[in-house]
Parts: structure tokens; sequence; C-alpha cells
């Protein structure tokens, strides 16, 4: 299978709403899918991120803008003329057609000789490990065997893009898991160019060779699950990937060397960071909760802070620290031998430079 | 994400690019003018025009005769009672079957008892009342030795026509109380009410839209059966269809019997508009197919059990206690005076009765496939297609299904014995009657099934390669075969048993079996009849059994399942 990149150039769809009139379910959008790459397309729903894949599919049609497969432009070509592989959230099987009939259906369209049919469904059957399903129909399998032949049917006509509209969602939360890690799997041994549509960052992250964040239509962010967790480029897309505490500063003063915060009435310095920042300007602060180291209180640095509630999970322990006006996050792991504090406890906080991520231009 | 009015603007345009779909359209629409519209159009003409002017003087006329009066306030009033005994009846029955615990064994037989009136041809009950109840009926005369028992008049007809159309309010009823979670049930339980008390005030609230959807069913039966009256009513209790049949038999006033069938129109109507705008919106329960937590049933106390079950048991045998009369009758020389064994009125049956039973036969080998192709069209299109005029289409095609028989008969004899178009005598008259008429079945069970074929199975099919053609033939089309199977079943079952419209339509060159019953039961051949009766009850159980058979194999592989193929 050749892999070919996609290119979608500036694409909207507008929707008749009928309270709101015309509303755009997708404005100005614009991506670039590499060959053979994973690219997710994340969202709370109602962002957008269905439609623009049903749009790269064919299912609807943009009103405006481009989308390239490969170097064809194949803006205004219907489903069946784009050669692509779909998976669908309720798999879309074919109740009336068999396991073998099914994943067959698209090489008969396409007028296979028999023999090519058999063994290339046979091929892929077993590649899903779904060998010997062959005579039984979708109402006899479980959710995890239709994602497999819903897959299987995908993947045997060799599509140039493989599309995925949140397959997993169906499933339970252990199966998720295992069959997300099956779906890489098979997209980077097969090589194919793939889209996927999820709303579970956790999901995204797993699978994905880079993440689009869409809100509102729009894309938001793009970049590797680290670049989105690490450097968030607003509260939205902080708040989404991972959790997130997000507090207010007051730059006092800032210079190649660093950056100096006063934060809930404490001095902060912020080493190496070169944000392009003017001394007086209040600014957003994204720590995670890991981010935040804890130290009893009455140490001689950091910030005094006291716990309100603790979880405790074995390898970690999540507490929640009232720091001033603010409660954070804060997550400390390998709790057994650092020592877990009690609710109620003084603690001091530390941020150390490299949990702390300034948001610019979003201030609040 | 909702794209309604969008997609609706460039799904017409796209529809009205395929050639192949717009002449599928225009044809549906010509048959739909043709059959429906026109002959309905020239009842309305018949009734309001004279001589190029508009009138009341038809009207008037007719409505100024007290006899005719009086068939409009008696036909209100039959329609109101056999609603109201038939509903009882058949909530008794839902409730007993769904509430009652009741084993597999017993549920068969109250649903086998419930069945053989909606298969029967519609005089069925009436015969065998005769039978029982007559001037030498078996229970009043020779039982009980009762003189002068008249069998004539609203009390019979009443008890027959409910008896016939009660497993409607069954049929309706009992997937209402199956849908109601015996959760909330428990949950009232749990705060504290008594049994009565959860019946009362959870159980039956949730039930009345279903009530009141079962009384209007029945309530439009009675008023459009014309058999049973016909039969049993007697000249002291006159009814408008029998009226109408009379006007136009009797006294050859067409435009009298249009008039009479037009004053039977009006409450046909309003009964029409209540439950597709009223009651149709009010249910509350909705099969989900989601059930909640499985949990015995402790809405009936288990004294109440036996007496429920008794009550309707005792319904299934007098229902089984006809039958079996019907059949006795039809193998003895004649039932109440001499109950010697003999061929004789099957003998009848295959040698004067055969051109009734090979006219009846072909009219509904014909009309099946038609009606069976029809309906699934005109569903596929009402359904999945946009194009202007698309609920206009859907509720016209319903029209000659909710009228009564008698004023579509009437209007078919109107419409079609002049040019431009005359069909009367012919057979084709008969069998485009029955597929306009019983069609909306299988037009609303393709309906139903594509509304549950989700849209992406369409798209995934496009996805894999295939056009709007192959996409249609191979995933579309065998979705809806159990539709299909549905409808022309339905088809082929009433043109069998139907009569109240057909009647005005039958000539010397085809005839029906039901109008020979009727021709019997009128020269008082009883033995005939029944026979008749037996033969029209066998046919329509073997083919009812091979559509099930069929229905199950489609099923086996996947497909989406019709429930009955009678609920409607």
């Amino acid at each position: 299978m050749s892999a070919a990149g996609i290119r979608v150039d500036g694409v909207s769809k507008r929707f008749a709403h009928r309270v709101k009139g015309e509303v755009y379910a997708v404005r100005d959008v614009s991506l670039t899918v590499q060959p053979a790459e994973l690219l997710t397309l994340l969202g709370p729903s109602g962002c957008g991120k269905t439609t623009t894949l049903r749009m790269i599919a064919g299912f609807e049609q943009p009103d405006a803008g481009r989308i390239f497969i490969g170097e064809q432009d194949v803006t205004g070509f219907m489903a069946n003329q784009r050669n692509i592989g779909f998976v669908f959230q309720n798999y879309a099987l074919f109740p009336h057609l068999s396991v073998f009939e099914n994943v067959a259906y698209g090489l008969r369209v396409k007028r296979q000789p028999e023999a090519e049919v058999a063994r290339a469904v046979g091929e892929v059957l077993a590649l899903v490990g779904l060998q010997g399903y062959d005579r039984q129909f979708p109402n006899q399998l479980s959710g995890g065997e239709q994602q497999r032949v819903a897959l299987a049917r995908a993947i045997v006509i060799r599509p140039r893009v493989l599309l995925f509209d949140e397959p997993l969602s169906n499933l339970d939360a252990k199966l998720r898991v295992h069959m997300r890690d099956e779906l890489r799997d098979l997209q980077k041994r097969l090589s194919i160019t793939a889209v996927y549509v999820t709303h579970d960052q956790e999901e995204a992250m797993a699978i994905s060779d880079r993440i689009a964040v869409m809100h509102q239509g729009a894309i938001v962010q793009e970049g590797t699950a680290e670049d989105l967790y690490r450097r968030p480029a607003s509260e939205f897309v902080a708040q989404f990937i991972g959790r997130t505490n997000l507090l207010t500063g007051r730059v006092l003063s800032a210079d190649p060397g660093g950056v100096e915060l006063e934060v809930a009435g404490q001095r902060l310095h912020l080493a190496g960071e070169t944000a392009r920042v003017t001394v007086g300007e209040t600014v957003r602060l994204v720590v995670r909760p890991e981010g935040i180291e804890l130290a009893p209180g009455g140490s001689a640095t950091g910030i005094p802070g006291m716990i309100v509630s603790r979880t405790f999970l074995g390898e970690k322990a999540e507490y929640q620290v009232r720091m001033g006006k603010d409660v954070l996050q804060v997550t400390s792991y390998n709790p057994v031998q650092r020592g877990i504090f009690p609710p109620g406890q003084a603690v001091m906080l530390h941020f150390p430079s490299h949990g702390i991520q300034l948001l610019l231009g979003s201030t609040a | 994400m909702t794209s309604i009015a969008a997609t609706a603007t460039s799904g017409w345009r796209r529809t009205l690019r395929d050639p192949g779909l717009s002449a599928t359209i225009l044809i549906l629409w010509a048959f739909l003018a043709l059959f429906i519209l026109f002959p309905l159009a020239k009842l309305l003409a018949r009734t309001f025009f004279e001589d190029g002017q508009i009138t009341l003087a038809n009207l008037a006329a007719i409505l100024r005769d007290a006899n005719h009066r009086q068939a409009f306030w008696n036909s209100l009033l039959l329609a109101a009672l056999v609603g109201i005994s038939g509903t009882v009846l058949g909530f008794l029955y839902a409730f007993t079957a769904v509430r009652a615990n009741l084993s597999r064994a017993w549920t068969t037989i109250l649903d086998a008892a419930s069945l053989l009136p909606l298969i029967s041809p519609p005089f069925t009950t009436a015969i065998a009342m005769i039978f029982s109840f007559g001037p030498r009926g078996l229970i009043t005369y020779r039982l009980l030795g009762i003189k002068g028992f008249t069998v004539y008049g609203l009390h019979t007809t009443l008890f027959s026509e409910t008896l016939t159309y009660f497993p409607i309010a069954y049929l309706t009823l009992k997937p209402i109380l199956a849908a109601i979670d015996p959760n909330v049930e428990d949950m009232a339980f749990s705060l504290g009410s008594s049994r009565w008390r959860v019946f009362r005030t959870v159980t039956l609230p949730l039930a009345v839209p279903g009530l009141a959807n079962a009384f209007l069913l029945l309530f439009a039966a009675s008023l459009a059966d014309f058999a049973t009256p016909l039969i049993l009513a007697g000249n002291s209790f006159p009814v408008l269809p029998t009226q109408a049949y009379l006007q136009i038999t009797g006294l050859f006033d067409l435009k009298g019997g249009a008039v009479l069938s037009f004053v039977l129109l009006v409450p046909a109507l309003v009964v029409y508009l209540l439950q597709r705008y009223w009651v149709s919106r009010r249910y509350y329960v909705t099969i989900t197919g989601k059930a909640g937590a499985q949990t015995a049933i402790k809405s009936l106390a288990p004294w109440a059990r036996a007496p429920l079950l008794g009550l309707c048991l005792l319904v299934a045998g007098v229902t089984l206690y006809f039958y079996a009369l019907l059949f006795y009758a039809s193998i003895v020389v004649a039932l109440g005076a001499n109950h010697a064994w003999t061929w004789h009125h099957y003998q009848v049956v295959f040698t004067e009765g055969l051109k009734a039973i090979h006219d009846t036969l072909i009219i509904a080998g014909a009309g099946m496939p038609l009606g069976g192709l029809y309906g699934i069209l005109l569903g596929y299109l009402v359904a999945k297609k946009a194009f202007p005029g698309r609920q206009t289409m859907e509720i016209i095609s319903m029209v000659n299904y909710s009228l009564p028989g008698t004023i579509v008969g009437i209007a078919y004899l109107i419409a079609f014995n002049d040019p431009p178009l005359v069909l009367t005598g012919t057979a084709l008259i008969i069998v485009a009657c029955y597929v306009f008429r019983y069609s909306p079945t299988g037009i609303r069970a393709t309906v139903a099934l594509l509304q549950q074929i989700d849209p992406s199975i369409e798209e995934a099919s496009q996805g894999l390669g295939a056009g709007s053609g192959t996409t249609f033939r191979r995933i579309t089309l065998p979705l809806v075969l159990p539709a299909f199977f549905a409808g022309l079943g339905v088809v082929f079952i009433r043109s069998m048993t139907a009569i109240s419209a057909t009647i005005f339509l039958v000539s010397i060159n085809w005839t029906l079996i039901t109008v020979r019953i009727l021709e019997n039961m009128t020269e008082l051949s009883l033995g005939p009849a029944a026979a008749f009766s037996v033969l029209v009850v066998l046919i329509v159980f073997v083919v009812i059994v091979a559509i099930s058979g069929l229905l199950r194999r489609f099923r086996a592989a996947g497909a989406v399942e019709v429930t009955s193929i009678l609920g409607g």
C-alpha cells in the first residue's frame, strides 16, 4: 500500500440551525497529514471533529475549501470515488451479511475475481485475529469482534487513507485499551495514513503521532502529545489535555536569565523562560499537578499552604491543597517513601521551573 | 450537527437530478391521483354538485329521512359501545398476558384465540352467532328451549363485533404494557404503595394513551364494519354502511349511496385526525429495547391471577367454540335440524363456488406482488429520499386505508363506471382497490425498518466504493425484505377476507368468496356459507405460516424484526 498524505485546505461547513440560524460546524480548518502518519482530531462533542472527518471521507461536502488525498484534489468526489477505509462508531456492519461477506463487500464492488476475494478476506481476517468467524453474523459477535470486522472491512480494500470515527467508544474500558494498542500496531504495520477522531484525551495521546485539538469548529493547537501537554497554547488546551492548575501571576522583572513573578503573594523565579513579557503584566500560568512539590510546613522556602483532602492511590497520592484563595491539585508519586500528609496539615509548596508554563496572549 | 434544512434543499436537487428516481416518483403520484384522489373527488362531486352547481340539497334530502338519521346515530352508538367493551376486554387480555407471569403455553393459547378473528372473513362470528342464538339456535333453542329470542339487533351486533375486534385492542395494548418497566412499579412499591395503588397511579396512567388509541381503532373498525350489521343488525337497527349498500343495490340510487357514505366519512375523519394528531403524541412509554434489571412482576396479587386468566380463557373459549361450530356446520346437513354427516356443502363449494375461489385466488395472487412492491417502493422514497411533496405523498397513501371500506367501494364504483376510465366489471378494479387500500401496512413496515437501519450502514457501503444503485440492491433491499413479505401478506389476507369495499365492485365476470358467503347467508344456505368460511380460514392460515417462515428465514440472517404482519 503506497501511503498517501492528506491535505485539508481552508475547509468550512455551515449547517442551518433551528434556533441560531446558520452556524459553522467547521470554520476554515487546514491541516496536513503526512503519509503513514496517524493524526487524531481531539475535542469535546460538537467541536466539528466528526464533520471534518466526514468531509475527508466524502460523506459531507465542504461549503468552502479543498481536500487533497495524495496529490489528487478530491473535493466534490463522492465517498465511493475516494478509495477510503472508514470505521464507524457503531461499526455499521451489514446485519444481513456474514462476516466473510461483510469483509468481501468492498472487493465485490470492485469486481475482484472470486479466488482473489477469498484470499484477501482470509488474509485480513487472520490479521485481525478472526480466523474461523467467516460464517458468523454480526449479531452473533461481541463488541470487540464487531470492531475487528469493521476494521477488516475497511482495510481489505487497501484504502489510501483510513478514517476512524470514535471507533472504541462502544467498548468497555479494558477492551478499549487493548483495541487501541491493536489499532495502532496494525496502522503502523500496514503504514496507512490515518485520521482518528476521539473526545478521549488519553486515547488520543496513546495512539497518535500527532494530535490536532479542535474547539468550536476550529483547530486550536496541533502537535505531539508531549508538545500539547508541556506547552499548551491556551487555557482550553491546558484544561482539555491532562489535569491542570491555572494560576495568575504578575511579572516583577524579566531578563534573559529568567522571569520573576509574584504568585499568591510570593516571589517565583522561572529560569530559562524566554517569553516576551513586560514588567507589571498579569499572566496565566499552567502548573501540572505533578509539577508541584510538597514539603512539611515550617520549611524555609516555598509558598505556604494547607492540605484540604487526600486520596491515596498506591503508587501516588493526590492532594487538594489550599494556597491563598486557590485550591490546587497536587500529585505526589511514591508517597510511601516520601511521606503522606494528612488533611489539615500545613505544607510548603515548591514550583520547580520545569513544571510551569506561561500562557501568552491569553490573560484572563 | 443538525443539518435538516440545509441537506433537505440540496437533497431535493440531488433527487431530481436522478432520472430513474424522478420517473418513479412521477409514476407513483399518477397512481395515487388515479386510485385515491380521483375516486374521492368524484364521490364529493356526486354529493355536492348538481347540474354544475354546488348544492346541499342532496345532503339535506338524505338527512330529512328519519331512517337515515337513525342510522347515523346508531352507527355512532354501536361504534362507541364496541370501542369501550373491546378496549376493556383487550386491556384485560393484555394485562393478563403481560403481568400474570403466565407460562408459555397459556400465552400461546391466548394469542391464538385472539388471532383467529383477525384472519377470518369478517362475518364468521356473525354466522356462528346465528347458529347459536338464531331461531333454531343451538344454545337458545336447543339448550335453553327459549322460543322467540331475537338474534337481530344491537345486543348481538355489539357482542359479535366486540369479539371480532377486541384483538386489535389486545395487539395495541400488549406492547405498551410490556414496555412499562417493572422497575417503575417496583419503585412505587418501595415507596409504600399497595398493589391497587400502584395499578391506579402508575400502570394505568402510563397505559392511558394506549387505551385511547385502542378505543379509536375499535371505534373506526366498528364504524366501517359492513358484514356484521348486515347479518345481525336487522331492520330495527339500521347503520350507515348497510344503509348505503341497500340504497345502491336495493334502490339503485347511486347518488343516495354516495351521500350516505359521505355522512359516514365525517365521523371516520374525526377519529382519524384524533388518532394521528392527538393520541400518537401522548405516548410516555418508548420502546427502547433496553430492559431494566430483571425483576419478578409483583403488580398482580396472586389471588387475582386465577379469575383474570379464567375470564380470558372464557373469551378464548367462546371464540374457539364459534370456530368449532362453524366447522361442524360445514360437515352436517343442516345445523339445528339434521346433524347427519355430509360432504355436500364442500361439494357445493368446489362446484358452484369454484369460480369464486378461482377469481379470489387470481385477484389475491395478482394484488400480492403489486401491493408488496408498491409498499416498499413508496416506503423507501418516503423514508429515505428528499423530494417536494414527500409528506403529502405519505398522507395520501394512507387515505384509502383509513376510510371505511364502504366509502372506498362507492367512490370506486362512481369513478370508474363512466369514461374516461371504465373499469367496472374487471378484475383490475378489485385488484387496484385492494392494493391501494391494504398496502399501507407494507409502507409502514418499510418506513419502520428503514428508520431502524442506521444511515451509517449505507455510508459504509458507499465508503467501500459502491454507488447508490449497488447500495440499494445489495444493502437496503435485503434489509427491507421482511417489510416486503409483511406487506404482500397483508394484501393477500385482506383480498381473501375483505368485503366492505369490494361488495360494490364485483360483477358477473369477477366475484369473490366473501361475496358468495354473503349471498349464501341471505339465501339461508348456511352450510355452504360455513364451508366457504372454513376454506378461507384454512387458506389464510397456510399463507400466514408460509410468510412467517419466510420472515424467520430472513431474520435468521440478521435482518431487523417485523413483529407482527397484522399490526396495523
